[in-house]
């Protein structure tokens, strides 16, 4: 019994020193992200890579909850880089440095059934503040019903570009549903015959949804690469201060090695 | 050769049990202090007021997201009457319609159900009471969700709503059905024990004085078990008022509250309560000052309403004391 | 406010059965209200079937429909559009892990309560202020909801002194999300369906052992551990079979607490068991929440497959309840067994 006693005395005594040493060994190895859900496929692909031609000597973890919470999440030093999709504002923090990794273009999109073509900047703009309320107002759609707005929670970047560029600043009507992520805004578009919304071309472009052409350009990875279609945004890789250690060297792989261009250029476009 | 060690005394392991199950007491208590402690911030900012009507919250809720580290004294302000009659909406509902399907499945399975069909029903009711909240929500969102959206809710209901809130399917009544379906087998369970432990005599003597089976249950037996089914009620109510993945699926992600004064379209409108929207902004606990301070708030109020509602289940329960054939 | 702290486990002191209508009387002679009532009675009953069957039917289709083995056995794949490839067995080692824990912190703790308040409880009036206080604390655990013991757990493990139970970031925050912050509070879902299965063996325990034991000259405590825990152990097994079927069903925990990182990531550096307890992951409840529309994977055919797995862990787990339970009436006679009939 004196021998168990004893085992047990040292088995704990090891557990304790075991755990101080990583709570005194440094945590510049994991490199903490959090921020926009629209840049989360791409980031997440990077970070995959990354790890791997690393040989997992870095980890990841990346959390969601849409660009502004990147943006305090960074300034406050809870994360170690933020996701944001959006160009900074004049509202931000100070002191945070913005890295772009690369373009993506924000599609109109509508209910697969919804066979809608094209709209107008002023169309648009009639929709989503609101003033338009029934599908028989759009020439073009084949939707009936008032019109369902599907738009995103006020963190999200893609909701602040796509007020910048397509909505003149103006604020999305207060009766929309909003979704705090890309992916729930596509389910709701797909899911309900009268809805309209804006996705990443990434989710834009994967079939669930119908992508609308804006001001007569189709919206296509092509359209935007060119230049042609005029509703493309950045994402940016944020951090407080410049970017060092581990962080850096991951913001600079994505910059210039050709495996991260290639993961960029596959459904984005590259900076 | 084993070494006689000298055998623990009593005193020595009653104190260390005794610590051990203490430690339980200290949990709760930690719990109150560390979620009243991070709430205070939207109390201090607010006074009692943040639970009632004012401005819209969705407004209130992007402020606080918009802020950073060191927020200003305007960032704190909320005004959650939304989503606190969203709770107390939903979870009357839920347990206005579990109730009644509740006692009426115990006293079939207890009373009426033959010997066969009871032995399947005790397997039913256990199976649905240990379906994961999460289940409920994926059937709900990929299965009724869509069904109420396309076929129940009419053009004509959202026209008649379309510059107030869109109408999609997910809201109100799904969310309270399968709600009401999640909280019934606790009732049920609680009931069937209940019943079962009437002495036979009572029902005999009910028999041998003419009363028939289902009069016999009315006046005999289930008066004998309203403690059990005023306790099955607390618990379906407190499992009610903290469900949040469930809700958090098919209820809609509008911070609205439901007007009954819409007639049929009232059941369709989206609603948010308490324990949703926490799971909705989770990720915010932690995060800016004003919006985890509101947060806390919320759990702590949910807190608050689950110690009541216990409070006040033993305070009923005493004055029945009297017919308890269990205790 | 005795006994809800329980999962309610359907079973009493025996029931005997309703006296079976005899041979003269008919429903015919019964008044409308009652007949009204059997019936509704019976529509009850058959709903809540109904209800119990389309869900076992329509989960089955859809297992039949998207499950294979080969996903039990595939890592998640990294790429936010899960409809395409890989499985789920991230998840499922995570549900194991979590689990693992859970029990390994609770079932100390409630046997140990279990066993003060029934052995050492009764005495003076402090003795049962304790045990009152004992008591109650474990029926207010059992009546949080589990999103608020999440909440609870982020205020805990995102204190500066607990960093070593999840990991930190550059500018000093702890982000309290880890597995071992999560399994610490799937720890008090558990405690008290593993306590109030204890206490109940515990109390059937007839005291004739117990005053045997002591006739013989043996201390409380090694009567406890000589001849009342050996025969509690179907309650025990009972308990941490409930304990674990309400640990692997619960979400709320897991998306608070643990986040959704697809695949098991480990803390790198340390101690090779700490640092995975460390690290991030995601669960079965939490993948198929993330993968159906309420979520970023936008894959239901994975929510399906995996909810199609976790619904069959449960059944299995209630089944085994109920086997445990009738190996015991079987086996020793006088100690109460769960089930009706």
């Amino acid at each position: 019994m004196h021998r168990i006693r004893r085992i047990a005395a040292s088995l704990a005594a090891v557990t304790l020193i075991g755990s101080a040493v990583p709570a005194i060994a440094s945590a510049t190895s994991v490199i903490t992200i959090s921020g926009a859900t629209a840049s989360y496929p791409l980031v997440q692909l990077l970070a995959h890579k990354y790890v791997k031609l690393l040989h997992n000597k870095v980890s990841f973890r990346i959390s969601q909850g849409g660009a502004q919470i990147g943006i305090n999440d960074v300034a406050a030093g809870r994360v170690t880089i933020g996701d944001v999709s959006r160009d900074p504002l004049p509202t931000d923090p100070p002191g945070l440095v913005f890295y772009p990794i690369a373009k993506y273009a924000i599609c109109v999109v509508t209910n697969k059934s919804n066979h809608l073509a094209n709209l107008t900047e002023a169309q648009v703009q009639a929709i989503f503040t609101g003033k338009d309320r029934e599908w028989s107002q759009i020439p073009g759609a084949s939707a009936s019903g008032p019109i369902d707005i599907i738009s995103r929670t006020s963190t999200a970047g893609v909701l602040t570009n796509f007020k910048s560029l397509f909505l003149a600043n103006k604020s999305v009507s207060k009766l929309a549903a909003e979704e705090p992520s890309e992916g729930l805004l596509e389910q709701q578009v797909e899911n309900t015959p009268g809805a309209i919304g804006f996705l990443s071309n990434y989710r834009a472009d994967s079939g669930s949804v119908n992508p609308v052409g804006y001001n007569g350009i189709g919206c296509t990875l092509a359209n935007a690469s060119s230049g042609q279609y005029s509703g493309v945004a950045r994402f940016y890789e944020v951090t407080k201060g410049k970017a060092t250690g581990a962080a850096a060297k991951f913001i600079s792989w994505i910059d210039s090695s050709q495996v991260a261009h290639k993961i960029v250029a596959s459904q984005w476009i590259p900076v | 050769m084993q070494r006689l060690r000298k055998p623990w005394s009593d005193h020595r392991a009653e104190l260390l049990l005794g610590a051990v199950s203490l430690s339980t007491g200290l949990v709760v208590l930690f719990m109150i202090a560390f979620v009243a402690a991070r709430a205070w911030p939207t109390f201090a900012h607010n006074g009692l007021g943040w639970l009632g009507p004012g401005g819209s919250l969705k407004v209130q809720v992007e402020n606080m997201l918009a802020t950073s580290t060191k927020p200003p004294a305007s960032a704190y302000h909320v005004r959650a009457w939304p989503i606190v009659y969203g709770t107390l909406l939903i979870t009357a509902l839920a347990v206005l319609l579990a109730l009644p399907l509740a006692v009426l499945s115990a006293v079939f399975i207890v009373e009426l159900a033959p010997t066969a069909l009871r032995r399947t029903m005790i397997r039913v009711v256990r199976l649905l009471a240990s379906v994961p909240s999460v289940i409920w929500g994926l059937l709900g969102i990929l299965v009724l969700v869509p069904f109420v959206g396309n076929h129940l809710v009419t053009a004509s209901e959202r026209t008649s709503l379309q510059n107030t809130v869109q109408l999609t399917g997910a809201g109100l009544a799904i969310a309270v059905v399968l709600l009401t379906l999640m909280i019934t087998p606790i009732m049920v369970a609680l009931t069937c024990d209940a019943l079962a432990t009437v002495p036979p005599a009572w029902r005999e003597g009910a028999a041998a004085l003419g009363v028939n089976r289902v009069r016999a249950i009315r006046a005999v037996t289930l008066r004998a078990v309203r403690p059990a089914i005023v306790a099955a009620t607390v618990l379906a109510t407190a499992r009610a008022l903290g469900e949040a993945i469930m809700i958090s699926m098919v209820s809609g992600s509008v911070f609205f509250s439901p007007r009954p004064g819409d007639g049929v379209a009232f059941l369709f409108e989206p609603v948010r309560t308490l324990a949703s929207t926490i799971v909705d902004f989770r990720e915010g606990l932690g995060g800016a000052p004003a919006l985890n301070s509101t947060l806390y708030a919320f759990a702590l109020l949910l807190l608050f309403s689950v110690f009541v509602l216990s409070l006040a289940g033993y305070l009923v329960k005493l004055p029945l004391r009297k017919y308890q054939v269990r205790g | 406010m005795s006994s809800f702290a329980s999962e309610p486990a359907l079973g009493a002191s025996g029931l005997s059965s309703a006296p079976r209508r005899g041979r003269g009387s008919s429903m015919r002679t019964w008044r409308w209200s009652d007949r009204l009532i059997w019936l509704a009675a019976w529509t009850a009953g058959l709903l809540l079937c109904a209800v119990a069957a389309a869900i076992v039917l329509y989960m089955g289709y859809r297992g039949v429909q998207y499950l294979r083995p080969s996903l039990l056995f595939s890592h998640p794949q990294p790429s936010g559009n899960q409809a395409g490839s890989g499985g789920f067995l991230d998840p499922l080692l995570g549900t194991a892990l979590l689990t693992f824990i859970g029990i390994l912190l609770a079932a100390p703790l409630a046997i140990c309560s279990a066993l003060w308040i029934v052995e050492y409880g009764h005495g003076g009036r402090t003795r049962q202020a304790l045990t009152r206080i004992v008591e109650s604390s474990i029926e207010i655990v059992a009546g949080t909801p589990d999103i608020l013991i999440a909440v609870f757990g982020v205020a805990i493990f995102q204190l500066h002194f607990l960093r070593f139970a999840s990991e930190g970031s550059e500018g000093g925050g702890v982000t309290g999300r880890s597995f071992l912050a999560a399994g610490a509070m799937m720890s008090l879902i558990a405690l008290p369906p593993l306590f109030v299965a204890t206490r109940d063996g515990l109390q059937a325990v007839p005291t004739h052992m117990r005053e045997a034991a002591f006739a013989l000259g043996k201390t409380r405590i090694a009567t406890i551990r000589r001849v009342l825990l050996p025969s509690v152990r179907p309650n025990i097994a009972t308990g941490v079979t409930l304990g674990i079927s309400r640990i692997i069903a619960d979400t709320a925990i897991v998306l608070v607490l643990l986040g959704d990182e697809l695949r098991l990531s480990p803390h790198p550096g340390g101690l090779p068991v700490l640092n995975v307890l460390r690290g991030a992951g995601s669960s079965l409840t939490s993948y198929v929440y993330d993968n159906s529309p309420a979520g970023e994977g936008g894959a239901p055919q994975k929510a399906y497959a995996a909810a199609v797995v976790l619904l069959l862990f449960v059944l299995l787990l209630n089944l085994a309840v109920e086997w445990i339970a009738r190996h015991q009436a079987r086996s020793s006679g006088s100690v109460a067994a769960g089930g009706f009939v």
